[in-house]
Parts: C-alpha cells; sequence; structure tokens
C-alpha cells in the first residue's frame, strides 16, 4: 500500500489451541489515524503485543518503512519509533510523574546517558513540555501511584509523546475518561497526527473512533473482518451486530 | 569497653554496605535475592586469599573481592533474566544452598568449615590501617563511597531504567529500556559492593567461615534491607543500626538468660518482619503513602 | 545391599517429602501465596505430637493434637497474616518476607520453650527387621507409604470429584468460576490452608517417631516443599508430590556415590537448573509469570 509505514503481513498466532489472530493483514499509512474495532477478545491488544514484539508470533511478517521488524527485542522496537500504550498503563508507580516521563528519553543501558550536561538539561526540558502539554506540571513531582485516574491516563500518554516515535499504538487511552478530559484528549492526538504522528488506537467509544479515526479495521476472533472509511463499516449492519455482541445466526 | 563497641561499630558499617547494596538489588532493580551472602562470602574468601598470599592492602584485596563477586553475579543475572517473582525466589534459595555446600567443602579454597584464619592486619597504599580506630575509619570511607556512588546512579537514568523495570518490566521495555543489561549491571553492581564488604569483614575478624555466609545471614540482610525500606538511599542503613544493635540492647535485658540472646533477638526480628509487612510494608524510612 | 537399603530409606523420605510438597503445591496453586511457613506448620505439628505423647496421651489422641495444630497455624496464617497484607500491596515479596518472619518466630518460640535439641518419640515401629540379606525395613516404612498413600489419593480425589475441590482448583486461574459455584474465594483460600497444613502432618509425625524432629527443622521441610513444586510445575499436585518422591531418593541415593553434605545440594542444583532450563516444570504450563 502507498505511504504504508507499518505493514502487517499474514499475522498469526496460537495460544494453547485457540487461534488469537489469524493471519491478519493492515496497513498504517503515514499520518492516518486507524482505529482497531471489535468486540472483547477479538485479539486487539494480542496484535499490538505481536508488533511491538512482547510475543513472537507463529507466522507472519512486520515491516517498519520496508525493514523486517519482527523477531525484534521489544525494547529495540521501541527505539525505532513505535511507542505503545498499554490498556492498564503500566505507570511507573513508585516513581515521580516527572520520572516517569524522563525515563522514556534514557534508552541506554549503561550507567551514564550519553551526551554529558547539555543532553540531560534538554531531556529534562522535554519533559517538562510534555508534563505541560498534558496538563501534569503541577503534579511532576507526586508519585504516580497517587495520581487520579484521568491523570494516569495523561501521564501515560506524555510518556509516550516524549519519545518522538513516528507510530503511536495506543490500547484504549481514552476509556473511563470524564468528558472535559476526553475532549482534551482528543484535542491533544488531533495535534500530534498534525505533526505527523501515525496513530492506531484501539477504541471502545465508537463517538471517539468517528472524531479521529480516518480508517477502520474491524477484528473478530483474531480475523480481521473488514478495514475502510469509518462511515462504511459502521454502517455495515452484520459488524455492528457482531460488535454489539447480538446473536449469530 | 571502647574495643567491643569500635568493634561493632565498624561491623555496623561494613554491614551498612552489605544491605545497601543489597538494596540496588531489592529496592531499585525488583530482583528479590535471597542469596546475598554468597557474594558477601566469595569476596570474604577472596579478599583473605589475597592478603594471605600476596599483600594485606585492603585496596588490592577490596578490589578482587569485589571483581570476584561482580563475575559471579552472573550466576544470579541468569535466572533475573529467565523467570520472575516466587521462581526467582526460589532459583536464588537453590544457589544460596548449593554455594553454601561448595563452601565448606572447597577446602583448598576457603578452608572448609574451618574457615580461613590468621588473615595478616591490614595495610593501605603501604600505611598500616589495622588498629581498630584506622580500621573504622577506612570502613566508614568505604561506606560513603558506596552510598555516593549508589545515590548518583539511582538518581540518574540508569536508576530510573531499574525502577522502572522493578514498577512494569513490559512498559519498561516498550520505553526502549534493555532490561537483560539493566538488569545484569545491576545485580553486578549490587554483588561487586557486597563482594568489598565481605573483604573488609575478612580483615576485621581476621578468621573467617562458612557460618557467616548461609542463607541465615541472607535473610538477616534481607530484613535489614525490608525493615528498613526498600528503594530509599537510607532506609537499609536503619535497618542495619536496628538489627546489629538489637542483640546488644537485649544483653542488658536482665531476665533474658545470656545464652538464649540469638533466639529472642530472631523471634523479634521475626516478628518485627512479619508485623512491618502487615502494617507498614514500605518499611520504616519510606515516606508515609499519601493517597488522595 | 547398600543401594537398596539407600533406596528403601529414599523412598520413606521421599513419600513424606511428596505429601508435604503436595501440600505447598495445593495452597499456592489455589491462593498464590508462597506459603514459606509451611515448614513452621510442618514443625509444629510434629512438636505437638512429641509433647503430646510426653505427656501420656494415647498415641492416636496425640496425632489428632498434631491435625488441630497444623490446620490451625495454617488458617491463622492465612487469616492474620496473608489476608491483610494482600488486602492493600499484595506485592508477592512482601507475602514472603512477612511467612519468613513468622517461621523465625515459630522456630525461635519452640527454641525458647522447649529447646534447641531435637526431639523424638520411641515406638516399636521404628524397630527394622531384615528382609532380604543386608536390607533392613521397619514397620513405619510401610506405615509411610500407606499413609501417603491413602491421605493423597484422598485429596486428589476431593479435589476431583467435590465442587469445593473442582472450584479450588479452578481458583486462581479463574475467579468468576467461584461464583458459579456459590463459594466465596475467603472460604475456599481458608480450605486450601486447612488440607495443604493438614497434609504435613504424617511427615512430622513419623519424623518425629524416627530421627527426631528440631526447631530448625521447619527450614528444611520448606526448602525441599518448594524445589518439589518449581520441579513438578508450580501448582500442579502430582507433579510436587513425584518431584518430592525424586528428592527424597535422589538425597538418599547420592550419599553411594559422595559426601553426606552434597546429599542436599544435589537437590537444589535440580532445582536452579529446572528454573533456568525448564520453568514450567515436569508437569507445568504457566511459564515466565
Amino acid at each position: 500500500m502507498p505511504g504504508s509505514l507499518l505493514s502487517v503481513r499474514g499475522l498469526s498466532k496460537e495460544f494453547g489451541g485457540v487461534k488469537a489472530i489469524q493471519s491478519v493483514d493492515m496497513d498504517l499509512v503515514e499520518g492516518v489515524v486507524t482505529a482497531l474495532v471489535g468486540p472483547n477478545g477479538a485479539g486487539k491488544t494480542t496484535l499490538f503485543n505481536l508488533i511491538c514484539g512482547h510475543i513472537s508470533p507463529d507466522a507472519g511478517e512486520v515491516q517498519l518503512a520496508g525493514r523486517p521488524i519482527r523477531g525484534e527485542r521489544p525494547h529495540t522496537i521501541a527505539r525505532l519509533g513505535i511507542a505503545r500504550s498499554f490498556q492498564d498503563l503500566r505507570l511507573f508507580g513508585r516513581m515521580s510523574v516527572r520520572d516517569n516521563v524522563l525515563s522514556a528519553l534514557e534508552p541506554t543501558a549503561w550507567l551514564w546517558q550519553p551526551g554529558g550536561r547539555r543532553a540531560a538539561r534538554a531531556r529534562l526540558h522535554k519533559t517538562e513540555a510534555a508534563l505541560e502539554r498534558t496538563g501534569l506540571s503541577a503534579l511532576a513531582g507526586a508519585r504516580a501511584v497517587d495520581l487520579s485516574y484521568a491523570e494516569t491516563k495523561f501521564l501515560s500518554l506524555a510518556r509516550i509523546l516524549v519519545t518522538e516515535a513516528r507510530i503511536w499504538l495506543l490500547d484504549e487511552p481514552a476509556s473511563g475518561l470524564d468528558p472535559v478530559s476526553r475532549a482534551r484528549f482528543v484535542a491533544l492526538l488531533k495535534e500530534a497526527v498534525a505533526a505527523g504522528v501515525t496513530v492506531c488506537l484501539i477504541e471502545h467509544n465508537l463517538d471517539i473512533v468517528t472524531e479521529l479515526a480516518d480508517r477502520i479495521a474491524f477484528l473478530d476472533r483474531g480475523r480481521k473482518l473488514a478495514e475502510g472509511e469509518p462511515a462504511a463499516i459502521l454502517r455495515d449492519p452484520e459488524l455492528i451486530a457482531i460488535y454489539f455482541g447480538e446473536p449469530r445466526r | 569497653m571502647t574495643a567491643y563497641l569500635l568493634n561493632l561499630a565498624t561491623l555496623a558499617t561494613i554491614f551498612g554496605i552489605l544491605a545497601a547494596s543489597l538494596n540496588v538489588l531489592i529496592g531499585y532493580a525488583g530482583i528479590f535475592s535471597v542469596a546475598h551472602a554468597v557474594f558477601f562470602g566469595v569476596g570474604a574468601y577472596a579478599g583473605a586469599q589475597v592478603a594471605l598470599n600476596l599483600v594485606p592492602d585492603v585496596l588490592l584485596a577490596s578490589l578482587a573481592g569485589g571483581l570476584l563477586s561482580g563475575l559471579l553475579s552472573l550466576c544470579l543475572a541468569l535466572p533475573a533474566l529467565r523467570v520472575r517473582g516466587e521462581y526467582f525466589v526460589a532459583a536464588s534459595l537453590g544457589l544460596q544452598m548449593l554455594v553454601v555446600t561448595v563452601f565448606s567443602e572447597a577446602h583448598s579454597l576457603t578452608g572448609g568449615h574451618g574457615g580461613l584464619v590468621g588473615i595478616p592486619p591490614a595495610s593501605l597504599l603501604g600505611i598500616d590501617v589495622s588498629s581498630p580506630w584506622h580500621f573504622l575509619a577506612v570502613c566508614v570511607g568505604a561506606l560513603a563511597l558506596s552510598l555516593v556512588w549508589i545515590a548518583i546512579l539511582m538518581r540518574g537514568g540508569f536508576g530510573r531504567g531499574l525502577m522502572a523495570i522493578r514498577d512494569s518490566e513490559s512498559a519498561a521495555e516498550a520505553l526502549g529500556k534493555n532490561v537483560p543489561a539493566l538488569k545484569t549491571i545491576a545485580v553486578a553492581i549490587g554483588c561487586s559492593l557486597a563482594g568489598v564488604a565481605g573483604t573488609l569483614f575478612a580483615f576485621q575478624l581476621a578468621f573467617i567461615n562458612v557460618e557467616s555466609f548461609t542463607l541465615e545471614q541472607s535473610v538477616l540482610l534481607m530484613a535489614m534491607v525490608i525493615i528498613g525500606g526498600a528503594g530509599t538511599l537510607l532506609g537499609p542503613l536503619v535497618g542495619t543500626l536496628l538489627l546489629l544493635l538489637l542483640p546488644a540492647a537485649l544483653s542488658f535485658i536482665p531476665f533474658i538468660p545470656a545464652t538464649e540472646i540469638g533466639t529472642v533477638q530472631q523471634l523479634v526480628y521475626g516478628l518485627a518482619m512479619t508485623l512491618l509487612m502487615i502494617f507498614r510494608p514500605a518499611g520504616l524510612a519510606a515516606p508515609s503513602t499519601g493517597r488522595r | 545391599m547398600l543401594i537398596l537399603q539407600l533406596l528403601a530409606s529414599g523412598i520413606q523420605t521421599g513419600v513424606l517429602y511428596g505429601l508435604t510438597a503436595a501440600g505447598f503445591a495445593l495452597i499456592f496453586g489455589a491462593t498464590r501465596v508462597f506459603h514459606v511457613a509451611h515448614g513452621a506448620t510442618f514443625v509444629l505439628a510434629g512438636y505437638a505430637f512429641v509433647l503430646g505423647a510426653q505427656a501420656g496421651l494415647p498415641w492416636p489422641v496425640s496425632c489428632l493434637l498434631a491435625l488441630v495444630v497444623a490446620i490451625g497455624f495454617g488458617l491463622f496464617m492465612d487469616a492474620f497474616v496473608y489476608r491483610p497484607i494482600q488486602r492493600h500491596e499484595g506485592a508477592f515479596f512482601t507475602v514472603f518476607v512477612a511467612a519468613f518472619g513468622a517461621s523465625l518466630v515459630v522456630q525461635n518460640l519452640i527454641q525458647f520453650c522447649v529447646g534447641r535439641g531435637s526431639v523424638s518419640v520411641s515406638t516399636p515401629l521404628t524397630r527394622a527387621s531384615e528382609i532380604l540379606s543386608g536390607l533392613y525395613i521397619a514397620p513405619v516404612f510401610w506405615v509411610a507409604i500407606g499413609v501417603s498413600v491413602a491421605l493423597f489419593a484422598l485429596v486428589t480425589m476431593f479435589l476431583d470429584r467435590t465442587d469445593a475441590g473442582v472450584a479450588l482448583r479452578g481458583l486462581s486461574e479463574n475467579p468468576e468460576l467461584l461464583r458459579a459455584f456459590g463459594l466465596s474465594s475467603r472460604r475456599l483460600s481458608a480450605l486450601a490452608f486447612g488440607i495443604g497444613s493438614a497434609m504435613t502432618v504424617p511427615g512430622a509425625i513419623l519424623t518425629a517417631a524416627t530421627s527426631g524432629i528440631e526447631p530448625a527443622a521447619g527450614a528444611h521441610v520448606v526448602l525441599i516443599s518448594l524445589a518439589a513444586a518449581v520441579v513438578g510445575g508450580i501448582g500442579s499436585l502430582r507433579g510436587a508430590a513425584l518431584a518430592g518422591l525424586l528428592l527424597g531418593i535422589t538425597e538418599n541415593l547420592i550419599i553411594a556415590v559422595l559426601d553426606t553434605q552434597w546429599s542436599e545440594a544435589a537437590g537444589f542444583l535440580v532445582l536452579f537448573a529446572f528454573i533456568l532450563f525448564r520453568p514450567s516444570g515436569l508437569f507445568g504450563q504457566a511459564v515466565r509469570r
């Protein structure tokens, strides 16, 4: 597909006989927001885990800008520019909000990060900017476990924002947010997309999907049933029936 | 009395280094090792051998002890990379039990149950530092250096990387942390510091045997870190002081027979461990949780 | 004949290890609590039996006393140590440290009250007779095997056949299953601790009756249980029992080749190797938690 930044071909994964993902093809096109939609257990999070190398696929290919990344370790894939969030956030609970974000900018395992004082100041600067954008500046010193629900959601986003990754894989980033926070979240994401970020998000709230997504990929029981414009997908009665769990004939 | 207090103070500093080094594993990296006495022992034997066969120089012996412990720490890093949680605790227990047997059977290296005796008085770069005051100063210096070293590392990106892994390994990976490398380096740092403490311990006692490097010792060290507060800089020191002063304090209580002090001491710290875990799991030195 | 004799004592030790380890595995499988104080249960049961017998109680009463003490301690740990911890943080290491502390308390309390030496009860069961030339077997050998096999069969039958048993097995994997059976996880975890603790009793009594039991024996017991549970595959009762049996036999057979000091170490070498190369154990499925 032209302009495809991340391409997934024939990806499959089985867990003890259960086919979690079955030969899924998907393309993330530069600057396009793709929403992964489907009922619970459709394999959406598994797909993220496969792309990011947290789980190794049984078959299939994943390419980032033409470079095969299947089989790479998660941290290598992250450094190539794919950032992801987790449904259960997985913040660094006992670290401060600032350190949660700062840590995302320090990839080397060596005792000292490269670049010396100047680079360290730059990292701190970026961190403060990310906290500012997500509205967490006042809480920079608080521990992540002490944040409110909406704040944890924004911290999770700030960690990704700061990495300057080209691709964001977001796992239910807006679930459970109040209307005000949700509007803030949507604005933030639109800002990022305008700045050239390619986004793929798992989302159950169809309002958010229609507001944000340019394309929808519909997953059910590990298979991609459809992909296309949101309007077309959301008008398909069969998909809607599956999505809302109505009895299938 | 002064001699007694000096000895106690020196031991407290040595155990302070040990607890601080274990804290790198338990408190910062989330690697729950119950085999720390192994690396204390490796450092003690290596340092003692250097002192007995080469020169009784504290610096050189500590270097040897630290290096060897750091190298052998790979035995601990390996399971730490493969398994987590209870499995790792079980693996480190296995390592601890295995190595104690090696310590007591490898007569040529460790002197077996009899241990290594007659470790010569310490010198530092040609200066005699064997008097109690001097050696205490050496140990305090070593403790200060260790704490500064740990503080610098843990405040920087390396420490943040470790704590990120401790709090969520998968998220740390997803943010680009090389988890195996970070864990291996953390284990090497913690264990080599334990080796240095071991060397100092050998010089202080002039005699070492396997009794000091058993599972009980590992548990005592673990208790020091946990009771003081894992993941804080000074918590392990608080724990060390409490647990080392406890037997000393108990010996002043009149109604406990002298032969039972060890028992009562273990009883008290067992109780302290259990109660603290129930009521204050973050340890004494940790800030109380300010949950909103 | 030495090998045969060692094999016999290995089997005798092994079946008791297996039973105790299965108790540990049952508790861990159902509640995800790493019950390091399992060894303390063992020691308490042994002392209850010995003190009961020394006080002149008939042996069935002493056995019952041991059973009551073991179950009581298990339930106590569940209700007053593990449950409060799980309520706030639930980090497994917190549980581990608390359990370790409790074992230290039990060990030293017994040391303080009874003394640090080993205590035992002499019974006619330990009088060995020569079965083959050079092979001496005491009746206790048959008792150990009989009791262990019977109790193990009873527990597995309970787990397979009754609602509570099935729920117990499903507890760790599938909490929703519980609601279907109308059982509370609280009651089930108490059940797991009760049964698991009871499974230490035969080992404790027979150890007290043969080699004697000492306050520090708990550490060895829990290490063996832990090793067996890991080698057998954490959560698998059969695996733990089999691994316990094998550990007991290895521990004894190795004496034929190496010094006694190495017999314990051999068990831990096996444990270490298993964790490195086959963390799922002999029968387990759950790898890399």
